[in-house]
């Protein structure tokens, strides 16, 4: 990998040429005006209260990928350009769908070559190299991160994103709009929900009609799927965790709402148990009712480990958030932008290219 | 509904066992499959909603190949049992590998699972020549919710009058070494995949075994931290007990079924006994793969008779012409990069600090 000679500015620029829709340069300009307080703090001192500062970048990232979605390698990818680093991109194992793998791949190689020269893609782990790395960012299981943790050196900085779930909060579903409506169906169908800002439960305040809900959703679970350009793939594997959790929920007498023609792209289902159990993916989603002062009980089992609630038919007035946050969720959003944070984002919490960069201060000029 | 047979009944339950054992022609065993079928409708509240899911009842019903299959995954949430307010006489349970909670498999009575799991091996030629017995499991005593304990309980009985060695520790598979070395008739050697490999572990030099020994495991390795692949441990089985692989067995089975599939050597076909069908299906239709194509095993057992018959498993198959190829299990949860799975309900967050 060739090394860096480029300005933050020059590299917005390249990044937002390469990819429009996914990095807009306004809030590429947004996010690192926002997380280094100047977009020419990478290249130049700038002045700041008494002294003038300058952000460093690290000379090497090495990714470590998480295997079911690009989108997030992607967006650490970009982060590690913005700053000029070189990075290491470990890519997901071979597997059945090896889309994650191909997608990686096909976005690196759509960079242009000031960029693409900043990037390397490996299939096997590195040791070597992760161990040269100043920073290690993983997507992975706790169980991971920890072994992950242990291998490295006190002194890299180690990112880990572990396993995370999301949620749709509906509280008063008879004042859902159709653009709402329509809206949670994106979040649900976005991705095939295989990502942790995919909801994997929908929780309902109680004393509503479910079924009335039920048939609503469902209607827009169709035509959001049916405007899906791009459907997922249904191999082996995904066909039969969607008959199993069908054939579950038919024998324990769950309601259940499914395609008209019986098509494996979504599933909808109330399952009265309120507690929250993982989703199979794959667009199988169970409608569940909870008041908001239970949902500390119904979701502890995911206690720290919410990422996102989308929210939807939800009161000014409500204390709707007040449990969610006793929950340590980190992001609420409008229902349909759950799977499209803003750049800015503070994923788990970290300030996206404010952990990447470390700063110099000269107080000599002051 | 009147049913001709009522399988709470000791006598209606031997007759079951005479007609299963006995000639199954193709329009027999529609009959039968029908009978036990409509039975376990009215009786098993969870299969009766998951056939009319599929809009299928006994009245509807054209062909045993129809019966909706109850998936493996149901035994863990719901109680299966055929005979609501009985005592059922054993339960057994699996091994729970995948979310923490065991499925449980309730038999009023073991009599038709004794009897098919003798006469299946029987009829697979699996007791040729009416071998020694040794067992590298815990005893169906110590591990009474063990369906694989049981089912070697059983032929324990049936073929050595209960003199067959079970060892499943250090001090087992030092007397079980022993007795290996003195035999002199021909073995059965028979375990899980995973109990052989602590043995193997525990001889210090191969230990051949007298002509026309067999050796039968099952099982796999279900979660356990060290896997050999298949090849390899037959080639280390047949090395160290000088045994041809051909004379390795597989039995495929589990606790939630009463019958059991057999296979020889490492890439033999299952074949399952006269009484039990196996259909390897595309779970997305229920339908039939065609040969040569890969799907999913289904299970029509007709011992099956205190829970379900139909049972949907999550293990892979390739359909042949003359029986299935297994090729292992799905992977228990989808590649998951930064979302949660069920597995991961199962540990606490780790603190922040710890991580980051």
């Amino acid at each position: 990998m060739k090394a860096l000679s480029s300005t933050t500015r020059e590299r917005i620029d390249l990044l937002a040429r390469a990819y429009p829709r996914l990095f807009p340069r306004a809030e590429l300009l947004r996010l690192v005006r926002g997380q280094l307080g100047h977009v020419d703090a990478l290249d130049r001192w700038i002045r700041r209260e008494s002294a003038h500062v300058r952000a460093r970048s690290p000379r090497l990232i090495y990714h470590i990928c998480a295997g079911n979605l690009a989108v997030s390698t992607m967006t650490s990818i970009a982060h590690g350009l913005l700053v000029g680093a070189q990075n290491v991109v470990k890519l997901p194992g071979p597997r059945e769908d090896d889309a994650t793998r191909r997608e990686i791949t096909a976005f690196v190689r759509g960079l242009p070559m000031q960029l693409r020269k900043l990037v390397r893609l490996q299939s096997g782990r590195d040791e070597k190299t992760m161990q040269r790395a100043d920073i290690v960012i993983a997507f992975g299981s706790d169980a991971t991160m920890a072994t992950l943790r242990a291998q490295l050196r006190p002194d890299q900085k180690f990112i880990a994103h572990g396993h995370a779930v999301s949620l749709l909060w509906i509280d008063r579903p008879e004042h859902l709009t159709a653009t709402e409506l329509r809206a949670c169906a994106t979040d649900v169908l976005t991705y095939d929900q295989l990502g942790c800002l995919s909801p994997q439960a929908i929780y309902l305040s109680p004393g509503h009609d479910v079924e009335a809900l039920g048939r609503k959703l469902a209607h827009a679970l169709e035509t959001q799927w049916h405007r899906l350009n791009a459907k997922p793939s249904r191999p082996l594997g995904v066909r039969a965790r969607i008959a199993e959790a069908r054939d579950v929920a038919w024998a324990l007498g769950h309601r259940m709402w499914l395609p008209p023609s019986g098509h494996l792209g979504w599933t909808l289902m109330h399952d009265p148990d309120p507690a929250f159990a993982a989703s199979p993916l794959h667009g199988i989603i169970s409608i569940r009712i909870s008041s908001a002062v239970e949902l500390e009980k119904n979701l502890n089992t995911v206690r720290g480990r919410i990422s996102t609630v989308g929210v939807a038919g939800v009161a000014s007035s409500s204390p709707w958030r007040e449990p969610f946050l006793k929950l340590g969720v980190s992001r609420f959003c409008r229902a349909g932008r759950m799977q499209f944070p803003p750049l800015s984002w503070h994923h788990d919490g970290r300030a996206p290219l404010g952990e990447l960069v470390t700063w110099m201060d000269d107080e000599t000029t002051s | 509904m009147n049913f001709p047979r009522d399988f709470s009944r000791p006598t209606e339950r031997r007759a079951w066992i005479a007609a299963l054992l006995g000639p199954l022609p193709g329009k027999r065993w529609e009959e039968l499959a029908l009978e036990l079928f409509a039975w376990q409708f009215a009786r098993v509240p969870e299969f009766r909603r998951l056939c009319e899911g599929h809009d299928v009842t006994p009245a509807r019903l054209r062909s045993w190949s129809e019966i909706p299959a109850m998936p493996q995954q149901l035994f863990k949430r719901a109680r299966l049992f055929a005979h609501r307010d009985a005592t059922p006489q054993s339960v057994y349970e699996t091994s729970g590998t995948t979310t923490g909670e065991p499925g449980r498999q309730y038999l009023l009575r073991t009599d038709i699972y004794e009897a098919v799991a003798v006469e299946g091996a029987r009829r697979a030629g699996f007791f040729e020549d009416a071998p020694d017995f040794h067992f590298i499991a815990t005893s169906p005593h110590e591990a009474p919710h063990s369906s694989l304990s049981a089912m070697f309980g059983f032929w324990n009985r049936a073929m050595t009058r209960g003199r067959g060695r079970f060892a499943m520790d250090e001090r087992g598979f030092a007397t079980l070494r022993h007795d290996l070395a003195r035999a002199r008739r021909p073995v059965a050697l028979c375990g899980t995949a995973f109990g052989f490999v602590h043995f193997l572990d525990a001889l210090p030099a191969p230990l051949p075994l007298p002509r026309g020994s067999r050796l039968l495991e099952t099982g796999g390795f279900k979660g356990r931290v060290r896997e050999i692949p298949k090849p390899e441990l037959y080639a280390q089985l047949a090395r160290t007990f000088c045994v041809p692989e051909s004379a390795i067995w597989n039995e495929y089975g589990m606790s939630e079924l009463s019958s059991q599939a057999y296979a020889h050597g490492t890439g033999g076909l299952h074949a399952t006994p006269p009484w039990a069908r196996v259909l390897v299906v595309d779970p997305a239709t229920g339908h039939e793969v065609s040969v040569g194509h890969e799907g999913l095993v289904r299970w029509i057992d007709l011992a099956n008779v205190d829970s379900v018959l139909s049972l949907q498993t999550l293990d892979r198959a390739e359909r042949t012409s003359r029986g299935f190829r297994l090729i292992g299990r799905l992977p228990r949860t989808e590649p998951r990069g930064c979302s949660l799975g069920a597995e991961d309900l199962l540990t606490p967050a780790l603190p922040v600090s710890s991580i980051a």
